[in-house]
């Protein structure tokens, strides 16, 4: 039986599909999202466990291609100098995230204006301004009002505990007269909203099994539910269709049986994430869009930029208790933020400090850096490693750059056949000036916070994190995908709402922003439909 | 004499081995990989690694062929310092040797619940007792606060 239409249908059920749906059901229109993974139970997650160390290198990985699980889609990534990572599940990426919450600062959406690098965004921190407050209201977060930062704005919730790791860190920092300030944080300091607050488990990254961290599936999806919004799990999209006016008609998906169905909508929104979003585009190939859907730009796909990441590690005397505790959020650092081209390199970076890790994840790492050896002297050198150790993450601008790219795998396809996405991405000279200059400023914070020994790792590999891009938003559609509502210059029923969109990178977290543009763009979509579909 | 089994599947090499990567601790505190029953675990996880696990293995029978070549009963029957010459012999050869088995054996090794309170950790999952975090620094919160005030 066929499906019955619908009047907006948005693909993945992670950050910011979960922020558009529950907004747009204002509307009144039905709302269906298609999404390729499972809901998550908390009972499931790895902290239930011994072994949650070992299951947050295995099925619960960061990386596709390391849990390889049903949901899961490869990605080829031999070409990029950095691991993509993500999680396919209703709540997408934010069931294995950090949870620290900075939003871009006024700045980042100027950087041609300011630095003359990068493109300025059509749009600017005051227009997002009402979302991230009503974005950190939904999704419950902590922090601390008065970030210099900043524009004034007060979190919902007081900051959570810096624990011994976040005082001896951030000591450091106030030693140097250098900037710090208690990280926003998607993780509740105080019970809210029917959920108890952190009680610092420490493996976020693998799921909160509390629920303390917010995840969309905790926040947004059941109040989105209750509004009517519909969300069928299992379901792999495989392309977008259009008509013979070139407007979106709606999509063919993979059912949970493997069977190909059609969903016909009057409104398409992407919220994929910054690989998954220029994927289905470029899979979608029609008489009308022979390159792609939405790329008369051939832009989409190009500008890939994560954040380059360095992790500066001390070692200390005195125990820290690190693996209590959320792993990423007690406070930030905009010190070295902005252009000072002294230093060799445009724009900045922030730093994020970090609590310490779990004894085996301790004795890998000890061992990659050659501080833990086997045999005869490894419980010594364990002992002094283990619960000694804080970390300072170095998150630097990437600027985008159209060589740095998503496109469709010739050989490789997921398990229904469709190409996956090979990511090409290579690190820029400027980065890596940045990257250096972090890791020396890093260990110099290390060192005033009392560390007896520091050791850094330059480039951190495995932290893609953060996917943006590679359909970014603008006013000329020869270079841009879509305009300041999200919504494709080439398919005006088409919408993009997650990273892709991004025309900067920053050099923070992206999540906040990605959701307080998700409902910036639900709320712009509701003040013009009347006039939504009209030409330009 | 040579073996015919897996290495990986060799019970008392793999303790053997197991028990050199990770040996008792000086004070008996903390007991050795080889004694915890961990073998057949890392053997599982190795065989089904497609990139670790054959360099593990080729890398392990090196070990007991070279092993059995000292010792008619081979690494169980060594001195940890012969058996540690023998395992280290084969490292420039088989470089992933280690870095394999390490990336399974600490991760079963720490998770025991006798090896967690031998590092004085509570030997339980992190959910549902959760743990207690020392408050933020007062002092320093304050020194911040007045610096944002001026």
């Amino acid at each position: 039986m066929p499906n019955e239409p619908v009047g907006v249908l948005v693909i993945g059920a992670g950050a910011s599909g979960a922020a558009f749906a529950w907004s747009i059901a204002d509307t009144g229109m039905s709302v269906l999202c298609l999404d390729q993974g499972p809901w998550m139970k908390q009972q499931d997650y790895p902290s239930n466990g011994l072994d949650w160390e070992a299951r947050g290198m295995g099925d619960f990985s960061p990386s596709p291609n390391v849990r390889g699980l049903a949901a899961d889609y490869p990605i080829n990534e031999e070409q990029s100098e950095i691991s993509p990572l993500m999680f396919n599940a209703v709540g997408g990426s934010t069931i294995l995230w950090a949870a620290h919450f900075p939003r871009l600062t006024p700045r980042d959406f100027r950087s041609k204006s300011e630095d003359g690098v990068g493109e300025d965004w059509p749009i600017d921190y005051q227009t997002l301004e009402p979302y991230f407050a009503l974005n950190d209201r939904m999704m419950g977060v902590s922090g601390l009002a008065g970030d210099p930062a900043y524009p004034y704005h007060e979190p919902p919730l007081p900051p959570l505990r810096f624990g011994k790791t976040g005082n001896t860190l951030a000591s450091g920092f106030e030693k140097l007269g250098w900037h710090w300030w208690p990280s926003d944080s998607a993780i509740l300091s105080r019970e809210y909203e029917g959920r108890a607050a952190c009680i610092n488990l420490g493996p976020c990254l693998s799921g909160c099994a509390q629920g303390a961290k917010a995840s969309t599936d905790i926040t947004y999806w059941p109040v989105a539910q209750r509004k009517g919004v519909q969300v069928r799990t299992g379901c792999r999209v495989r392309e977008i269709t259009v008509g013979a006016d070139g407007m979106a008609e709606g999509v063919l998906y993979y059912d949970p049986e493997g069977q190909l169905q059609e969903q016909k909508a009057e409104i398409v929104v992407l919220a994929c994430n910054g690989i998954g979003t220029p994927r289905l585009l470029l899979n979608s190939v029609s008489k009308q869009h022979p390159d792609g859907l939405a790329n008369s730009s051939g832009l989409v796909g190009k500008n890939l930029m994560f954040h380059p990441y360095a992790a500066i590690t001390g070692i200390f005397a005195e125990p820290l208790h690190g693996r209590r505790g959320p792993v990423g959020c007690s406070f930030w650092s905009h010190e070295f933020y902005r252009t000072d081209r002294s230093r060799g390199f445009v724009r900045g970076y922030s730093f994020e400090a970090v609590r310490g890790l779990g004894p085996a994840q301790s004795a890998l790492s000890g061992m990659i850096q050659g501080l833990v050896p086997w045999g005869e002297d490894h419980h010594r050198a364990f002992d002094r490693f283990y619960d000694h150790t804080a970390s300072l993450l170095a998150i630097t601008e990437d600027l985008a750059e159209e060589t740095n790219t998503v496109t469709l795998d010739p050989e490789l396809t997921d398990s229904h056949g469709i190409p996956a996405p090979k990511v090409s991405y290579r690190l820029s000279e400027n980065s890596r000036k940045m990257l250096a200059h972090a890791v020396e400023r890093g260990k110099e914070a290390l060192m005033a916070a009392g560390a007896v020994e520091t050791f850094a790792q330059p480039l951190f590999r495995e932290a893609g994190w953060h996917l943006m891009g590679t359909a970014r938003m603008g006013r000329d559609p020869s270079t841009s995908v879509v305009n300041e509502w999200g919504q494709a210059h080439d398919v005006k029923n088409l919408f993009i709402v997650d990273g892709s969109v991004f025309v900067t990178a920053g050099a923070v977290n992206p999540t906040s922003t990605i959701q307080a543009n998700a409902l910036y763009v639900a709320d712009s979509i509701k003040k013009n439909i009347e006039t939504l579909f009209d030409p330009a | 004499m040579t073996e015919t089994r897996p290495a990986l599947n060799d019970h008392d090499f793999m303790k053997a081995l197991l028990n050199l990567l990770i040996p008792p601790s000086a004070s008996r505190e903390l007991p050795g990989a080889g004694a915890l029953g961990l073998e057949t675990a890392v053997a599982a996880a190795l065989q089904d690694d497609p990139s670790l696990g054959p360099m593990v293995e080729a890398g392990a029978l090196a070990v007991r062929e070279a092993a059995l070549a000292e010792h008619p009963e081979g690494l169980p029957a060594m001195a940890p310092e012969a058996g540690t010459k023998v395992v280290e012999a084969q490292l420039t050869a088989h470089p992933f040797l280690m870095m394999g088995l390490l990336r399974y054996l600490y991760p079963a090794y720490y998770q025991h619940p006798q090896v967690l309170e031998g590092i004085g950790e509570p030997p339980r999952p992190p959910f549902p007792e959760g743990f207690d975090v020392e408050a933020t620094d007062a002092e320093l919160l304050e020194k911040l606060l007045a610096r944002r005030r001026t």
